[in-house]
């Protein structure tokens, strides 16, 4: 599974981060290689998504470093990290409830889209050459998420699920090199599930997209990932494959407690 | 079945992005284009007067529709609220005076937009504040923007150049012979200057909108933490919205002194009339620029001919039912919030739905 | 050079050279403060109560000016007037909550806040209608409140206390203790701050939304007729007081939405900043700058400290 020769894309350095006392990551370090999928796992409050949050730049360590495609980041804010070609989903759907699904989808497109405010202003030539253009590319998605019948609904009434695979629909949209995937499966049924699931690895497979996510459910992340990080407070406990970090004790104890 | 998509297939992307992909829209449109160029101006409205008709009612009513596109392209779209809208209009009026000062023989037109640029700089200014803080707060800063505003347009002199009336006069202007400003101007003509204003600025606003720019926009609205993290930049987006929002409402301004009142003083542009223009957005519908007529009309022509027809008709007082106009509005606004707070906007969308069922409600 | 001269000099000096000058100028900055404090506080009652913000609140000053002033002038005695706009307030709290509120359970804070505009148009036309529109005079005298001035000798000069001024800032200073205890020692005052977080949570513990609704905002008008009786003192009573009831805005930016005596130092600090502003480096400006040096503080503190003096550093998540 784990292939000596792939390159290593992001790696994330002795990584610090507090609010005020509160320690939320304490000098974690792993790193993420081309085409893998990566799981992030650990109890409530382990510092899971704030450890997404520093990858795209919405928080800002106080001590560590990023390492993007063999060169350190600088400290970026997070619409310059999206152009560097890092997507995400969100824990608690974060979506345009104004818009409708394909508007939605859209949305993931704005970064590709360039034609100046004259164009846009007259809606003529290359501004809808450029909208039409993305259209397409954008019902492809849609087509391939299976989505198409929700396509001009508005969002917000939704049902769960559904909002789950708009918002994985958008983030593909910006077609990413690395997706981050925020509790994908979280509050789904087994049959929601298994779908997500299935898009998980396609997407992986068939645009060689590099995931790495962060779930609650250990039977989907045992399948899914190739490799796994373990986070406890803050703190890293273990980072190997499925099978390795499995046996690790301190894992085990993390999970089911230890009499201190 | 009234109204239908079905059987009006598309088989473009670019089709279906047009303005009006349904037939059914288009036929609307035409019936309002021929009234609003042709009959209105021709016969008047019933049971008012010709000049009546044109100078209190449609020369108004076409201005304030574009103010609400303008306020509405910043609250509905862009999600700021702002509560400065009638000192950008003085903003827009002010400084097409002063354009027209520096540049006496500079096309009327040409000012107009001209003074909606230099509103778009003010706006941009005094809409800096959003990028650290949102909601209320904003609200706030905007009053700041309204008062500071009403305040310079008293206190320099130089923006009134001087006039002992510290009111702007607005001069003569003409273009291929046709009087256009001032005292001697037809009715009709400014009447159809507004209208062409107003017919250009909503398509450019339409095109703007379904665009990037405009998707930008309503991202940071919808949800500005991830707008942020799929790529766009807060300060661009908040900004070109306040920009382009008071490009409109600056140009409306220069309209409402120059193709309607004729002199204006810093009373047009105080903070009850800002409250005014948020009724109109807000009973039209937020995020819609259909809305933007719908509202301007309920809010500007209703209590109008309600006022004409109860002096007239009834013999009603004029103080009795300016008040009750003003209780009306305020009922008005209550109900549509209680009962659809997306507005008549949406009362529309909602009545066409049932429209392309009709007869059968399942 | 002049310019900065004007601006970094001159005033100090003007300051230190006529102290008499200074300290009634801060007099003066702090009654209005007192007074800006009060209004604001009846917005945090509301805003801490039921998540509303109540853009009416300097439109209830106005109407309880005016209604106070009609009444009198109706015959009627002038505490039994109060008696009469109190019991007014009440029933239009009661109104309030069965038309508006009631209806706007659980919707956004923008909803809310648009339909008090809307009541503020209502109140507005009403008002006029009935009471008129002409500027009156308050009926302070009639009230029992002291008139006239004491001069108080003081760096060689002297310095004048209105002897109603200094009413007004008892009677505000009383009327916010009362409130502070009544908000953290009732069981009123916890059932409105559960109400504040949310509408849903507070009905299923059992708080009757409704009469918590009216409670406040009759308390908001008990404010509203404190302070109208005092600014209408002060000047006339005409629709201009709402404009004066709009300076309560910026002193709920620097003492944030929900903190009562966060309230009253932005009040203090609005007040006798902007009087200060006034008298010392208006007339580089020309005069009249009161009308937005308010809202100016208010902006810097928003640039630098959004939160407000009082209130606490919020942490973004995702």
């Amino acid at each position: 599974m784990v292939n000596e020769q792939k390159k290593v894309m992001m790696e994330v350095k002795n990584i610090n981060l507090r609010f005020g006392g509160v320690i939320a990551i304490q000098d974690v370090s792993f790193d993420i290689q081309e085409g893998e999928i990566r799981a992030i796992i650990g109890p409530n409050g382990a510092g899971k998504s704030s450890m997404l949050n520093v990858i795209n730049g919405f928080y800002h360590p106080q001590e560590g470093e990023i390492w993007f495609r063999g060169e350190k980041r600088p400290s970026m804010e997070p619409y310059e990290v999206a152009k560097t070609g890092i997507a995400r989903t969100f824990q608690n759907i974060a979506l345009f409830k104004g818009m409708t699904t394909i508007e939605n989808v859209m949305t993931g497109r704005q970064l590709q889209m360039n034609k100046n405010f004259f164009w846009q202003l007259f809606r003529y030539g290359p501004a809808i050459e450029e909208e039409v253009e993305h259209r397409k590319r954008c019902e492809e998605i849609i087509d391939f998420l299976e989505i198409n019948h929700i396509r001009k609904s508005p969002v917000g009434s939704l049902p769960y699920g559904l909002q789950k695979r708009v918002e994985l629909a958008r983030a593909l949209a910006m077609e990413p090199e690395l997706l981050l995937l925020d509790e994908p499966m979280a509050g789904m049924n087994v049959e929601e599930k298994q779908d997500m699931s299935r898009f998980i690895i396609d997407v992986n497979e068939e645009f060689g997209t590099t995931i790495a996510l962060i779930e609650h459910d250990m039977a989907v992340v045992m399948d899914l990932a190739d490799r796994v990080v373990v986070l406890d407070y803050g703190k890293m406990l273990a980072d190997g494959t499925p099978k390795e970090v499995q046996s690790n004790q301190a894992v085990i104890d993390a999970y089911l407690g230890v009499a201190h | 079945m009234y109204f239908r998509e079905t059987g009006q297939f598309k088989s473009k992307y670019k089709e279906e992005l047009a303005a009006f992909p349904i037939f059914e829209d288009k036929i609307g449109i035409a019936i309002a284009a021929l009234l609003a160029f042709v009959l209105i101006p021709i016969f008047g409205l019933p049971g008012l007067s010709w000049d009546f008709t044109m100078s209190a009612v449609m020369i108004p009513v076409v201005i304030f529709t574009i103010t609400t596109l303008g306020l509405n392209i910043l609250l509905g779209f862009a999600g700021q609220i702002s509560l400065g809208t009638a000192a950008f209009m003085g903003v827009g009026a002010y400084s097409c005076y002063k354009i027209m000062t520096i540049f006496p023989d500079l096309n009327a037109l040409i000012c107009v937009v001209l003074s909606g640029i230099v509103t778009a700089f003010v706006g941009t200014i005094f809409g800096l504040p959003s990028l650290r803080i949102k909601g209320f707060y904003l609200m706030v800063a905007t009053l700041a923007a309204q008062f500071f505003l009403e305040w310079a347009f008293i206190r320099i002199p130089w923006l009134y150049n001087y006039n002992i009336s510290g009111a702007i006069e607005v001069p003569y202007k003409e273009m291929f012979g046709i009087v256009l400003t001032g005292a001697k101007s037809e009715p009709l003509t400014r009447y159809f200057v507004c209208l062409g204003f107003l017919v250009v600025l909503t398509w450019l606003a339409s095109n703007v909108i379904r665009g990037r720019i405009g998707r930008s926009w309503m991202m940071i609205r919808d949800m500005d933490i991830a707008a942020e993290l799929i790529g766009v930049r807060p300060l661009t987006a908040k900004l070109s919205a306040f920009a382009f929002s008071s490009f409109y409402i600056g140009i409306s301004g220069a309209l409402m002194v120059f193709f309607w009142l004729g002199a204006a003083e810093v009373e047009s542009f105080d903070i009850n009339h800002s409250f005014t223009y948020l009724f109109m957005v807000i009973i039209g519908g937020l995020g819609s620029i259909t809305g933007c007529y719908f509202g301007a009309i309920l809010v500007w022509v209703v209590p109008v001919i309600l006022k004409e027809y109860g002096k007239s008709v009834f013999g009603i007082d004029a103080f009795v039912m300016e008040n009750f106009t003003t209780i009306l509005l305020g009922v008005v606004m209550v109900v549509i919030l209680i009962v659809e707070p997306h507005g008549l906007a949406r009362i529309w969308q909602i009545a066409k739905q049932k429209l392309r069922l009709w007869p059968f409600p399942y | 050079m002049d310019l900065l001269t004007g601006i970094f000099i001159t005033p100090f000096a003007e300051m230190i050279g006529l102290p008499d000058l200074f300290f009634q100028a801060l007099w003066d900055g702090f009654v209005s403060g007192t007074l800006y404090g009060l209004i604001a506080l009846g917005f945090v009652l509301i805003f801490k109560a039921s998540g509303v913000f109540n853009f009416a609140q300097p439109i209830l000053v106005v109407l309880a000016a005016l209604a106070l002033i009609s009444f009198y002038k109706m015959g009627v005695p002038a505490w039994i007037s109060v008696v009469l706009v109190l019991i007014m307030f009440y029933a239009l709290a009661w109104l309030i909550e069965r038309l508006i509120l009631r209806k706007l359970v659980n919707t956004d804070g923008n909803i809310l806040f648009m339909s008090t505009v809307a009541l503020s148009f209502i109140i507005i036309g009403a008002a006029q209608w009935i009471f008129g529109g002409r500027p009156s005079s308050m009926i302070h005298k009639e009230l029992g409140f002291p008139v006239g001035s004491v001069e108080w000798p003081m760096f060689g000069g002297g310095v004048y206390f209105e002897l109603l001024d200094i009413s007004a800032a008892v009677v505000a200073v009383l009327l916010i203790v009362c409130l502070g205890l009544f908000f953290s020692r009732t069981k009123i005052g916890r059932g409105l701050r559960a109400v504040a977080d949310d509408h849903q949570a507070a009905l299923s513990v059992g708080i009757s939304l409704n009469q918590i609704w009216v409670i406040v905002w009759f308390v908001a008008g008990v404010v509203a007729l404190v302070t109208g009786i005092f600014w209408g003192a002060r000047s006339d009573v005409s629709f201009a007081l709402q404009i004066i009831g709009f300076k309560a805005l910026p002193v709920l930016i620097i003492g944030g939405f929900t903190s009562v005596p966060g309230a009253i130092v932005g009040g203090l600090m609005i007040g006798i900043g902007e009087k200060m502003f006034e008298i010392y480096w208006g007339p580089l400006l020309g005069s009249g700058v009161e009308g937005w040096f308010a809202y100016f503080i208010a902006l810097g503190f928003l640039l630098f400290k959004p939160q407000g003096l009082f209130g606490d550093k919020i942490i973004e998540r995702v």
